[in-house]
């Protein structure tokens, strides 16, 4: 069952802070990813800090420069159902509603989303592994049919296991920070900790940051946006391989952009050489293939999960064939 | 008494079935007003209010929670077990181990003596030690505190490495449980005769039964009384294991069961924990409840062995089949426990072959021991040779329907003396499946060949056979009419879910002519019901309704001769109607049952049923055909079941609106066996079980399950079978599912996937090696 804990719920941002800054203390927001790994008992707590009393975590807002803030404390569902979101930044409202299931996206905020712990079965079993302190990682002699194919650096082998976190960085999120140094901004694609910076941590919070919200940048001209996931099952399941794409076209050329995986790497795994592919071009057959060749091109599958190969094809195919028809 | 307290009980009106002679069996039911009927269940407010108690819900006065410290290791010897912090934490009342002298008990698996806390544990999830305290925390927190040394012993949990020479041993005698064989006819010349033999491997994952409520009960004791509350199956089967482990007479026993919150046969057999609730409980003096957590059910609570087939057939072109050669490996774990129990059958007993030899191999592994996964067996060998009979009908250019038509038996050849069965309901499971259906057409205009684009789409079928489900004695059911008219339905037999209650509360309601909501039940409870074999096998329905039918009968005969005595008119002219006893000479002669004399006086009339033997010489055996629409995206591996059909034949349909909820509930099953489930063992390093929760193990969701499920009985009442016509249906069910999804995959894109689940990491892969092979 849990370990022995205390709980808070300050009213504000310095106290939340002050709270966060002690050993053993971590965030609170709808509590579906923290209370597991609590009984799981995969993260030493002595205090858990409740941030739901934060009233400016809370919301969507549009912001001076035309872009959008999103409280972190926004829930996943009304990222996904958020008018303004699935007309702008469709892409992120589809990866929104990719999550989990219904209850799941009720009680789920976008912050613990973003700062969700991963799924390897290892790490969330009984085994002392890498990440939690341990001297061996199970993954690569072991069931590793849902682990990456990218960005292990032969260390640790999850996946990130967000919905939401490829489509912000795709489309040029910044995240918003506030801790005991003050507040401060990182672009969301350099939010998540790859395995060869750091193996215990998932996130670039110091001890007693939080992130109070998302922000995303105006629309440039000619932006579409989707996000496309494959899983075992059809709902409430991680990815097995997602894409979210956040192209700029103009006229029928893809004048810039942005691609970024899902369910392959241990962070949103940006895919340069799928950019290269497309940006300038028109996604005609040709390029669509070429891409789809692409994407794999510097893979490293394990024994298990090179299914992973043909899928990621597929998907980047069928991905781009459906954003090349608006 | 007044006639409007009648009308309260009874439908007006209503004919009742004739009352047979003493000592003669009732007539099969002809018109019926509420069997067959959709009927909401009796229980629905208490089950969707919340307010039904199940097992889980129970709370005793002082009563305590009980923890169960379990073996982290697949195989491991415990050196020592330390309780001494664990037994000085607060409110820790009771811990036990293997040196507590009362807990120091036998446990075996079949003929395989054992502990239940063994100095070997054989499998991850084995019970090493236990405490009962005030709170569910301080229970876990004190059995965490328990240091226990084990010796880590090398183990096996990949039945396929079981038998190799450097495996390590699991038991004495080495890892083979045994080998089993069968045949008929010759073989060889089977295969010399046919015009295409065809000869292929198959593999199902296993799977874990998950039932809703987990698995446990509370025990109390009341002087040398023990009553336990338990999610089971069977309240009696717990009843006799129990007080054999214990020392203890039955009488003294009193299981209780009232809900269950789902088994799939995994609550068919007496656990460990039930024991070691019951020394707890003894040794603190206080109630203990004790219920495993999820992960330990998925270790311990029983699974569906995983299934490796080889089936070799041979057909001549005309479509008759000529030999079946089917071999199979599997696992129950590591005690006997049927790893291969029942696989051949649907082999040896579906079509007509004359020739046939099966041979299946159990070893043990490593693992949690198996436990009848609904349907045992029945599954896996349909996966194998329903696919293998889509290949045959496509290697002789036949459809896939007409195939199955040519082969159809009307004795059980796989029974000693090949006895015909009662109805042989196959042939119109298939026609009138595949006319409502659309088979034929959907045969023409989907598949493989159809589209080019990247979604494919494909329908494919599969048929079986339910080895039992016929029931059978014994069973004993009290029915009590009282003197306002209405009745007691009094039943050892637990309700699993399947709405047996209901069923048996129509089997009252048709036979009295009473409206069924004047009909209270009172079940699955060894202190005041009867005896009941477990519900499992299918065969509640055909063993119980027939017993409850004949209480009902005993019932109507004592108000007939009570009546007839105060009539003054002989027995035999007496008709009971329901509401009233009438003559049939005089039809100004009638009383209302409540004015009857002598149940007022009485106050209650009590009707003793029995369950009948079968037909000697007969098999009793449903059938049923499904079949099935499905979806490829070719890109991504996705697979997509668009609609179902399920064409069952199970004698007489007694309420059609379980019948259907059976039907949804199997087809939502068999999708797991087909595309979402398997048990993950960490084979190569720890051998631990890796998808321990409802995440990692991947049930279907309600976006797996197609909203276009059509259950399509074929009633074929079966009047040899017993005096309800009814046959078993829950299990039947789900057997051909999984066969049928992976023959419609094949036909949606020329591929055969032989091995579960078709998710997307088998079918891109698959998929990848068809556009390699061009
Ligand atoms: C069965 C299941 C299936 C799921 N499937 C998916 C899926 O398919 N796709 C997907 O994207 N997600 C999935 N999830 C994850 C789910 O989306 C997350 O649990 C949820 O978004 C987390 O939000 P929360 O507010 O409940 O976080 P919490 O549980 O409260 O927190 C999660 C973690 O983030 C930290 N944290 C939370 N908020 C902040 C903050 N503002 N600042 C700093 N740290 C913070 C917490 O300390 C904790 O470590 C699934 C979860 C479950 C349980
Ligand atoms: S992949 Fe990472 S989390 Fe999983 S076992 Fe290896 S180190 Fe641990």
């Amino acid at each position: 069952m849990m370990p022995s804990f205390s709980y808070v719920r300050p009213g504000t941002l310095q106290e939340a802070v002050q709270h966060l800054s002690a050993k053993g203390a971590v965030v609170h927001g709808g509590g579906t990813d923290l209370l597991t790994c609590l009984r799981e008992r995969i993260v030493d707590v002595q205090k858990v800090v409740s941030i739901q009393g934060l009233k400016d975590l809370y919301g969507v807002k549009e912001t001076a420069g035309g872009g959008l803030r999103i409280g972190a404390l926004t829930t996943i569902t009304e990222v996904a159902e958020h008018p303004v979101i699935r007309e702008r930044y469709p892409g992120l409202a589809q990866g929104a509603a990719e999550v989990a299931s219904p209850p799941l996206r009720n009680q789920g905020t976008i912050g613990g989303n973003l700062c969700q712990k991963p799924r390897c079965w290892y790490f969330r079993g009984d085994f002392h592994c890498l990440r939690k302190g341990g001297d061996t990682c199970y993954a690569p002699f072991g069931e590793n049919q849902f682990h990456a194919i990218f960005g292990s650096g032969d260390i640790c082998y999850i996946v990130h296991p967000s919905d939401t976190a490829p489509c912000l960085s795709a489309l040029n999120a910044e995240i918003e920070i506030a801790g005991p140094a003050g507040r401060r901004l990182l672009p969301a694609a350099e939010f998540h900790v790859l395995p060869e910076d750091y193996v215990m941590q998932e996130t670039w919070l110091a001890p007693g940051e939080i992130l109070t919200a998302v922000r995303l940048p105006p629309p440039p001209p000619g932006l579409r946006s989707t996000y496309r996931k494959v899983r075992a099952r059809r709902s409430w399941d991680f990815a097995l391989a997602g894409v979210a794409l956040a192209l700029q076209f103009d006229g029928d050329r893809v004048a810039g952009g942005r691609v970024v995986l899902s369910g392959a790497a241990p962070v949103p795994w940006r895919s340069r050489p799928v950019e290269d592919a497309v940006i300038g071009k028109t996604l005609d057959r040709q390029t669509i293939a070429a891409a789809a060749q692409a994407v794999v091109a510097d893979a490293e599958p394990l024994a298990k999960n090179a299914y992973k190969i043909p899928l990621f094809r597929g998907v980047i195919e069928e991905e781009l064939e459906r954003i090349s028809r608006p | 008494m007044a006639k409007d307290s009648t009308s309260i009980y009874y439908t007006e009106g209503l004919p009742v079935p004739e009352t047979p002679a003493a000592g003669k069996a009732p007539k099969p039911w002809e018109q019926t007003d509420v069997i067959g009927k959709p009927w909401p269940r009796v229980d629905a407010y208490e089950r969707v209010s919340g307010t039904a108690v199940y097992p889980s819900d129970i709370l005793l006065p002082g009563m305590l929670y009980g923890a169960i410290l379990t073996c982290p290791h697949p195989h491991a010897r415990v050196r020592r077990v330390d309780t001494a912090t664990a037994e000085t934490m607060p409110g820790v009342r009771a811990v036990v181990g293997p040196e507590t002298r009362e807990a120091d008990l036998p446990w075996s698996y079949r003929n395989v003596k054992s502990k239940i806390f063994p100095p070997v544990c054989r499998f991850e999830g084995e019970p090493v030690a236990a405490v009962a305290a005030e709170t569910p925390f301080q229970a876990w927190d004190a059995a965490r505190a328990i240091q226990v040394e084990y010796e880590i012993l090398p183990h096996v949990s990949d039945e396929r490495r079981a038998l190799d020479a450097n495996a390590p041993k699991i038991h004495d005698g080495g890892n083979k449980v045994k080998t089993e064989t069968y045949s008929r006819g010759d073989v060889s010349k089977g295969f010399a005769d046919a015009d295409v033999v065809l000869e292929q491997h198959y593999r199902t994952e296993a799977e874990l039964h998950t039932p809703l409520e987990l698995h446990g009960c509370v025990a109390n004791w009341d002087g040398d009384e023990l009553t336990l509350w338990e999610s089971t199956q069977g309240v009696y089967a717990v009843q006799s294991r129990v007080a054999e482990t214990l020392g203890l007479p039955l009488a003294k026993v009193r299981v209780v069961g009232h809900y269950v919150g789902g088994g799939f046969g995994s609550k068919l057999r007496t656990s460990r924990y039930s024991i070691i609730a019951a020394v707890l409980a003894r040794r603190s003096a206080r109630p203990v409840k004790l219920f495993l957590p999820r992960e330990e059910t998925y270790l311990s609570m029983g699974n569906r062995p995983p299934s490796n087939m080889t089936l070799k057939a041979g057909v001549k072109k005309d479509g008759t089949l000529t030999a079946l050669a089917f071999t199979c490996l599997g696992t129950g774990g590591a005690f006997p426990a049927g790893g291969t129990s029942l696989v051949d059958w649907q082999i040896r007993d579906l079509y007509r072959c004359p020739n046939i030899s099966t041979e299946c191999t159990d070893v043990y592994i490593n693992a949690g021991p198996a436990r009848p996964f609904r349907a045992p067996g029945h599954p896996q060998g349909s996966w194998a040779l329903e696919q293998m009979m889509d290949a045959l009908a496509e290697a002789i250019g036949m459809d896939p329907v007409a195939l199955r038509l040519k082969n159809i038996p009307t004795v059980s050849q796989g029974r000693q003396g090949s006895p015909p069965y009662t109805t042989t309901g196959l042939e119109p499971c298939l026609t009138e499946g595949a006319r409502q259906f659309g088979w034929a057409e959907a045969r023409r205009s989907l598949g493989a060949a159809q589209h080019k684009g990247p979604i494919r789409r494909g329908v494919g079928m599969a048929a079986s056979v339910w080895i039992v489900g016929g029931g059978g004695p014994p069973s004993t059911v009290i029915v009590k009419l009282f003197a306002d008219g209405s009745a007691n339905l009094n039943m050892g037999a637990s309700d699993i879910g399947t709405g047996t209650k209901t069923i048996m509360a129509m089997v009252v309601a048709e036979e009295l002519g009473l409206k069924p909501e004047m009909i209270r039940i009172e079940h699955a409870d060894t202190g005041t019901t009867q005896y009941a074999t477990p519900s499992g096998g299918s065969k509640t329905v055909p063993t119980e309704a027939p017993a409850v039918r004949d209480a009902a009968v005993q019932v109507k005969r004592q108000v007939l001769e009570m009546a007839a005595d105060e009539m003054g008119l002989p027995v035999d002219d007496l008709a009971y109607e329901g509401a009233a006893v009438a003559s049939r000479s005089r039809p100004d002669r009638r009383v209302p049952i409540t004015g009857i004399e002598g149940l007022r006086k009485r106050g209650v009339v009590v009707g003793v049923g029995h369950r009948d033997p079968n037909p000697e010489g007969k098999s009793i055996n449903p059938f049923c055909v499904q079949f099935c629409e499905v979806e490829v995206n070719t890109q991504t591996g996705e697979m997509r079941i668009l609609r179902f059909l399920s064409a069952n034949e199970s004698g007489r349909v007694m309420n059609r609106m379980s019948f259907d909820s059976q039907v949804i509930g199997g087809i939502t099953m068999g999708i797991g066996l087909a595309a979402t489930e398997m048990r993950i063992l960490d084979t190569e390093q720890t051998g631990k079980l890796v998808n321990r929760n409802w995440h990692d193990y991947k049930l279907p969701t309600a976006l797996d399950v197609p909203a276009d499920i059509t259950s399509a009985p074929v009633e074929m009442p079966d009047a040899e079978a017993n005096t309800t016509g009814a046959k078993g249906l829950g299990e039947p069910v789900t057997i051909p599912t999984a066969a049928a999804v992976a023959n419609a995959v094949y036909h949606a894109t020329g591929i055969r996937v032989t091995e579960s689940p078709i998710h997307p990491l088998r079918l891109c892969s698959l998929l990848e090696q068809q556009t390699k092979e061009g």
